[in-house]
């Protein structure tokens, strides 16, 4: 019997050559597009789930109370690691500190200086005690090796790569950032990529305390990094709401005696939340938002319900074509669970078909998935989960198209079906599929509008004025020690020898960027503000370089020390002034420090992505933060002028890697998941507008045929070719129109809801509404035009005749 | 083997109510074969359907070899169908999908019987039929007679004890029709039954009782000598 259903279910197949391959394809695209989505979800799913203790592992983290907001810090002050200790005996604690763009010199008998590598997932200092909160598996060594001071780890690619192999870095000494001698003392198997801890250098934490004042790490409650991190292993009875209330206390009493500004209070971060809390800066090179990962799985199963949508309606709507067939097995002795049995067998083959093609197109999508998701690693698709994936979806698409067809063929009357008059039978069915085919364009409908929001505002981004110049500039990562600094003016005279150099400026920091160096300050001799203001050292050069506007007042004069202040528009306005003038030779305090003058306001620009508002920011002076360096070129000859570049960086820093990069680049970065996302909308809807028109097709080439007597008989009555065109679109356009009007509240409020993540957004237009529902239109009209011309222009004679 | 009494069947629409049979009654004995005649209209193909247990009536008695069947619902009839009647129709309603092999294996496949057998009766039957030859063609491959002769081996193919046939000659010329009928003729003087619908005086012929239906009733039934 099943292979009489197999053998049919076939044969069916290849005779409706069209709607099968409408069908497949429909089915095919929308499944390897989900499939694809559930590879991405996962595998951001997955984070750190490889760890055995991950539903207990957290880190204590701090929340900062001001006046007007709160801002969230993974860090902790240094001295809360020995203070945890003492309070929570029973919790196991370890901290860990990152430090970025270190470099790691290893000795080579070709070079001179040695081979220089830059750590770019970071580099860690380790407490021992560090793996008893993680597992990871060593390949020598063990988290005594990390014992005491100069001891680094490797973990296999990194060790590989300095020396070739890990067993050749065993014992070997490598040079950190040209000061500290660190000898290999263990070798750890390569973390896994999906893990927001991306361990490759561990460098022993004794070795940090040893050189605290290079990292910055001071033992002081004052100082919240959020490089350095206190991860805890909570014992298996204890919750984590009664720490964090036990933390609210310890809070108090340890914060208390700063008198700050702010409340601090210390609470757990989960594990399970590190790679979803935008709050926290992650060691990991992206945090993603659940919402962003609930948007894409929706889509996915968006997407492969308008291919089940497709197959119902082509299904219900050739089963009338099919009557016939039904009409002679159940005449002869074929009973409803045999015939149900069939269509669903058929729908089985149809979907396996299916699944074949979607498994070759994402077999050839998977290398392109980094430019939609920061999955960097190469995923696989034969994965246990995978299997079980698309076998679940072989299941549910099989059920959810199969169903209703085989509901409504299988229970057709032999005698109206051998007579071919199911016709009117299936009338029945219509206002279902017009059901579906609104669902279908209400879902194209919303991720075309959802699709022009994403790319404005991206547009909007983009040529947004954001108060600097970010085209041409490059930036350098070097080094504040005292021979480095000591080597800058020179350095920056032999720079601006070439020819295409425009302007150089040492400064600690771009004017936009993700790092963020907040202090609490006092204005005019008054007691503290009530919030924080963001730092950065700068020398003169900085304005020009990268093309602030100066406002009112002047640059602050040169100098090794803070001397002058100027201070952004955005300040003056958060201090309740008014003219930015009045400010000029006011002072400030920054922290404990002493009075400050004000001498000049820069106009604002944008201090971080466009996500955020404008922080307000003092610029000043101190020679011993100049750990950038910012170069203005012409845009001419930019090869040659990089080369003259690199060349004088390694006449004067032969001992630092040269590791530039360009400014409008790391702005581009901020962007990278919107861009990403406005990437997933734009092929998402043009996924969900072929299959709807795929399904348009196949439901106006059924109707073409229906239609064929009433088409021969208006003809024959002097129904004009326009009038017969009408006839065609109409249906589809009225549904067109209701779908729209599902579709935009849906749109309006997830466009909405996600234009919110901007302090600078665009507004949500009519427009966009308007581009949906004339481009859904015209496609629509398009897609239904062809056949609809094709039935008009039929000979009439033919069409009476063949009914 | 067939007795009906009074039967009736009535066709309602929201606006119409067409009476298709008027409390027909009418007897058939195994081994006859009876030709139903009338002009369109008259419930020859809608008596047709309830003998062939494809339509249940709206009244009166249907004795199927002395059992009521007027009353079974829609498994007990597609069983008490599969084991005992055989259609063959004007337009043949074969499945384009298959072959002539398995259009004929159809109904052994609904009712149970195991692969070798099939095989073994379908060969049969197709080398009764003399269409051997056209064992793996599909019906769109083959002339109308060659056709109509598929249908009838896929009738007989269950050895059933009644054949009904709507009109068997209707979509053939005549030397194929006469062939169709002849088929016909021979299976029932091998013992099978049948009931023809037709139009054409000359096919009924070929019958030992021409029923003559009106308006839902029989008018006149004709004894062939």
């Amino acid at each position: 019997m099943f292979k009489n259903y197999l053998k049919t279910a076939w044969r069916s197949i290849v005779r409706n050559k069209a709607f099968s391959l409408i069908n497949i394809t429909g089915l095919s695209i929308g499944m390897a597009a989900s499939l694809l989505v559930f590879i991405v979800v996962q595998y951001e799913l997955s984070y750190d789930k490889f760890q055995p203790n991950y539903n207990r592992i957290y880190r204590v983290v701090t929340q900062d109370k001001f006046d007007k907001d709160i801002t969230y810090n993974a860090g902790i002050p240094v001295p809360a690691l020995k203070a945890l200790r003492a309070e929570f005996p029973h919790i196991q604690f370890g901290a860990l500190e990152s430090a970025y763009g270190s470099q790691i010199t290893v000795p080579s008998g070709k070079n001179e200086t040695g081979n220089k590598f830059i750590v770019e997932t970071g580099l860690f200092f380790i407490e021992p005690q560090l793996f008893e909160v993680f597992s990871y598996q060593w390949l020598t060594g063990s988290p005594a090796s990390l014992k005491d001071p100069n001891n680094v780890v490797l973990d296999e690619k990194t060790a590989t790569k300095y020396f070739g192999s890990w067993q050749e870095a065993m014992g070997k000494t490598v040079l950190l950032d040209n000061t500290v001698p660190l000898k290999v003392n263990g070798i750890l198997k390569n973390v896994p990529a999906n893990s927001d801890l991306p361990l490759s250098v561990l460098v022993s934490y004794e070795t940090l305390k040893q050189n605290g004042g290079a990292y910055n790490h001071f033992e002081t409650w004052n100082t919240t990094s959020s490089n350095f991190n206190i991860m805890a292993l909570l014992p298996a009875n204890v919750k984590m709401d009664d720490i964090n209330r036990a933390l609210l206390q310890f809070s108090r009493d340890q914060y208390k005696p700063l008198q700050s500004n702010s409340i601090k209070t210390n609470f757990l971060q989960p594990l399970s939340s590190f790679h979803f809390d935008r709050r926290f800066a992650s060691f990991g090179d992206h945090v993603t938002s659940k919402s962003t990962l609930l948007t894409l799985s929706l889509i996915g199963i968006f997407i492969i319900l308008m291919a089940c949508v497709n197959f119902i309606n082509l299904a219900t709507a050739l089963s009338v074509n099919r009557s016939k067939e039904v009409g002679i097995r159940k005449v002869l002795g074929g009973n409803r669970s045999q015939l149900f049995g069939q269509v669903m067998t058929e729908t089985a083959v149809i979907v396996c078909l299916s699944i074949l093609v979607s498994l070759g197109i994402a077999w050839m999508m998977l290398p392109y998935i980094k430019h939609i998701a920061s999955i960097q690693e190469q995923l696989s698709l034969f994965t246990l989960q995978t299997v079980v994936m698309v076998v679940s979806i072989g299941i549910i698409v099989t059920l959810l198209a199969g169903l209703y067809p085989s509901f409504v063929l299988s229970k057709y009357n032999p005698i109206t079906a051998l007579k071919n008059k199911m016709a009117s039978a299936g009338v029945r069915g219509v206002s279902l599929r017009r059901g579906l085919v609104i669902m279908q364009f209400t879902i194209s409908q919303v991720l075309i509008i959802a699709t022009a929001v994403a790319i404005s505002q991206m547009n909007f981004i983009s040529k947004a004025e954001l108060g600097f110049n970010k085209e041409g500039v490059l930036i350098l990562n070097g080094k504040s020690d005292s021979i480095s600094l000591s080597k800058q003016t020179a350095f920056k005279q032999q720079l601006l020898q070439i020819p295409g150099v425009q302007s150089v400026s040492f400064n600690n920091d771009a004017p936009s960027s993700d790092n963020l160096w907040s202090t609490n300050f006092g204005y005019n001799h008054q007691p503290d503000e009530k919030f924080q203001i963001s730092l950065k050292f700068t020398d003169a050069d900085y304005v020009k370089t990268f093309g602030l506007q100066l406002i009112g007042g002047r640059i602050p004069v040169e100098s090794d020390t803070m001397r002058e202040l100027m201070i952004n528009e955005t300040l003056v306005k958060d201090l309740g002034i008014k003219d930015p003038n009045e400010v000029i030779g006011k002072t400030i305090r920054i922290g404990r420090d002493q009075w400050y003058p004000i001498v000049g306001v820069v106009k604002d620009f944008k201090t971080s992505s466009l996500r955020e508002d404008i922080k307000p920011v003092v610029i000043t002076t101190r020679k011993k933060f100049y750990y950038c360096t910012g170069i203005k070129i012409r845009t001419q000859q930019l090869a040659g002028t990089q080369a003259a570049i690199q060349k004088t960086w390694e006449q004067f820093y032969p001992e630092y890697a040269y590791s530039p990069q360009f400014f409008d680049e790391n702005i581009a970065r901020f962007y990278q998941q919107e861009e990403q996302l406005s990437l997933l909308y734009k092929i998402f809807a043009g996924l969900a507008i072929f299959i709807s028109c795929l399904g348009l097709y196949g439901l106006v080439s059924f109707m073409a045929v229906q239609k064929t007597k009433e088409v021969g008989i208006r003809k024959v009555l002097g129904a004009s070719v326009t009038s017969l065109l009408q006839l065609f679109s109409k249906e589809f356009t009225v549904l067109i129109i209701v779908s729209f009007f599902i579709a935009v509240p849906v749109a309006w409020y997830m466009m909405h809801s996600w234009l919110n993540n901007f302090a600078y957004r665009i507004p949500l237009s009519i427009w966009f509404f308007i581009t949906a529902i004339a481009g859904s239109v015209v496609i629509a009209w398009i897609t239904v035009g062809y056949k609809a011309i094709r039935a008009a222009l039929a000979n009439p004679v033919k069409a009476l005749r063949s009914e | 083997m067939i007795k009906i009494r009074d039967l009736e069947k009535i066709y309602r629409t929201e606006e119409v109510e067409t009476v298709a049979l008027n409390k027909i009654s009418i007897d058939v004995k195994e081994g006859e074969f009876v030709a139903i005649m009338g002009p369109s209209g008259c419930g020859k193909s809608t008596l047709l359907n309830i003998l062939g247990l494809l339509d249940d009536p709206d009244n009166g008695s249907f004795l199927f070899n002395n059992i009521e069947v007027a009353n079974f619902n829609e498994r007990k009839r597609a069983d008490l169908r599969k084991h005992n009647i055989g259609f063959v129709f004007q337009s043949f309603n074969l499945i384009d999908e298959l072959t002539v092999f398995e259009n004929v294996e159809l109904p052994l496949i609904y009712t149970g019987v195991k692969s070798g057998d099939r095989k073994k009766r379908v060969e049969e039957v197709l080398d009764k039929m003399q269409i051997m030859h056209r064992r793996n063609h599909y019906p769109q491959q083959l002339s109308g007679g060659q056709q109509q002769r598929v249908a009838v081996a896929r009738a007989v193919v269950n050895n059933p004890k009644l054949i009904l046939a709507d009109e068997p000659t209707g979509n053939l010329d005549s030397s194929n029709g006469n062939e169709v009928m002849t088929l016909l003729t021979d299976l029932n003087e091998q013992g099978t039954t049948i009931i023809m619908v037709t139009h054409s005086e000359h096919d009924a012929r070929y019958s030992h009782r021409i029923i003559r239906m009106l308006d839902g009733q029989t008018v006149l039934e004709n004894i062939m000598v």
